[in-house]
């Protein structure tokens, strides 16, 4: 009896989309509509907006029909700066990023999985705790993203 | 009590694991990112009518599973047999054409007389190896719609042991729509075809991209600079400079978290970009985004002053991306390369 009750419980913790590299989600919607409800999103989340950067400043001039092309950072500061303070060999990856990319009338999301830094930093407990965090936040955002209608 | 137990324990496992897997729910999840809605194509190929066609269940289906290494398409061992069966439905229906049936023989040809056939015909797209000519494999996200489809890379492992060998004979016979592969019916005999695939069976792919060996497996570069945090800030600058670099407005890594009087000035990203080569990477690969600009962060810490970068070859590993791979073991060298110079 215990070794079922075990099992299910091993089943429902297995995480059904490991092995992802990066985060992806397509959201039916235009991109800066998108970037809007996403800035929205973060927020709920307990994250400030730390900034967008534009990277379709340039893209017109090299073919690109893309006029859209940004990457929202954020993060929290506290979390940040503890980060930061005990492990500074962090600071490439801070503060956390989304990539908006427009695609005709929908926009493609993309991150980066933090679990994915997991195995380089040497599975280190607390970062791996870490990881595991930011992995679910991003996730639950892009999945609120993907699935989310705009109110008529 | 057991069983109430049980049946309590069984409600509370995801739906995933119990009902009915739903198709299109997990087509949207997996797929459509890179296939599109309706697998109109985006990043990945199109998987409309005219290619369904030609694409046995069991290709699709395996496909899925073993993706493709090195060309961006991810394989999805996670998924469930019921759960692959379903994405495959909900695919079939975008298509009113049956799904072809092929034989699950092994042609037997010759590949020494299929291989001046291949170099004839197929070479030209395919390349000289099989890994597929031309940068890019499916659309990219941006990328005018004209120049899509890349030939497929036919070493790639994910391809030889997804596509049987009379699929493959299937597809040079009846060329390909899509992507403007011809047809060869009539063109070579039965025998040539079977020889042609004989070849491709012996088709390998290429070895294993490595960055430097001091760096493997660690997620950044770090280095400590001798100097102090101001001048360390100004000999990057001048090594990036140097190295051709557009240097962006510097930023602390605080910057928008803190309030201005309290953000910490002795942590900043120096980011930087090369437009030309940025237009070539996105080419490459258009979640790019998800990494760049690139920058280096200057960090004062317990009086020490180091210069952090992420390990960009780690980083490039992700994408499962091979042409990506290939530049950033040349990124590698000069990020380094700055990296010292600017603590020399
Ligand atoms: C990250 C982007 C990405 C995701 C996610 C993705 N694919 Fe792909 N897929 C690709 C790319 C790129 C190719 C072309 C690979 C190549 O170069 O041969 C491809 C190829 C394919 C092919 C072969 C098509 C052909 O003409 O031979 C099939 C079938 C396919 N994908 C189905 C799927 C299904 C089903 C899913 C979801 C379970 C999926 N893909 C998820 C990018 C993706």
């Amino acid at each position: 009896m215990k070794q079922i009750i075990l099992l299910l419980l091993l089943l429902m913790a297995a995480p059904l989309h490991a092995g992802q590299k990066l985060l992806m989600v397509r959201v039916n919607m235009k991109a800066q509509q998108t970037m809007d409800v996403l800035k929205e999103t973060v927020r709920e989340y307990g994250y400030e907006v730390a900034h967008v950067q534009r990277c379709d400043g340039g893209m017109a001039k090299f073919h690109y029909k893309s006029d859209f092309y940004r990457v929202l950072f954020f993060g929290k500061l506290a979390e940040v700066r503890g980060i930061l303070k005990a492990y500074p060999e962090l600071a490439p990856f801070l503060p956390l990023k989304i990539a908006v990319i427009a695609e005709k009338n929908q926009t493609v999301l993309a991150a980066m999985d933090p679990t994915a830094l997991a195995r380089l930093y040497g599975h280190h407990p607390v970062l791996d705790v870490q990881f595991a965090r930011w992995h679910s936040d991003l996730q639950a955002i892009l999945e609120e993203m993907r699935t989310f209608r705009k109110p008529e | 009590m057991k069983r109430t137990l049980l049946a309590l324990l069984f409600l509370l496992l995801p739906p995933s694991l119990w009902a009915a897997p739903d198709g299109k729910a997990l087509y949207e999840t997996h797929c459509s990112v890179c296939h599109q809605t309706e697998g109109k194509g985006g990043i990945g190929l199109p998987l409309t009518q005219e290619i369904l066609e030609q694409l046995s269940d069991d290709y699709i289906a395996k496909t899925i599973r073993n993706g493709r290494p090195g060309r961006i398409m991810p394989s999805f061992y996670e998924l469930s047999d019921a759960q692959v069966k379903a994405i495959l439905q909900y695919i079939r229906g975008w298509s009113d054409k049956p799904a072809p049936v092929f034989p699950k023989v092994t042609l037997k040809g010759d590949p020494k007389r299929g291989k001046p056939l291949y170099m004839k015909h197929c070479k030209k797209c395919h390349g000289t190896d099989g890994s597929g000519e031309g940068s890019g494999t499916g659309v990219t996200l941006s990328r005018e719609r004209e120049f899509m489809v890349m030939p497929a890379a036919l070493n790639n492992p994910g391809f030889q042991r997804s596509a049987s060998d009379a699929m493959i004979a299937d597809i040079i016979r009846r060329g390909r729509k899509i992507g403007h592969m011809p047809s060869f019916e009539g063109k070579l005999s039965e025998q040539q075809i079977t020889d042609l695939v004989a070849f491709l069976r012996t088709l390998r792919p290429p070895p294993p991209i490595h960055g430097m060996k001091e760096w493997a497996g660690r997620p950044v570069y770090i280095m400590e600079s001798p100097y102090g945090f101001k001048e360390t800030v100004a000999n990057l600058k001048e090594a990036l400079t140097g190295a051709n670099f557009r240097i962006f407005p510097t930023r602390y890594l605080e910057q928008g978290l803190a309030d201005d009087f309290d953000v910490n000035k002795k942590q900043i990203g120096i980011r930087f970009c090369n437009f030309k080569e940025l237009y070539h990477l996105l080419n490459i690969d258009p979640r790019l985004g998800t990494v760049l600009p690139c920058r280096i962060n200057v960090i004062e810490r317990n009086g020490k002053v180091i210069l952090i970068s992420p390990n960009v070859v780690e980083v490039a590993r992700l994408f499962n991306n091979r042409e990506l791979m290939e530049v950033a073991v040349v990124m590698e060298e000069i990020i380094l390369d700055v990296m010292e110079e600017a603590t020399l």
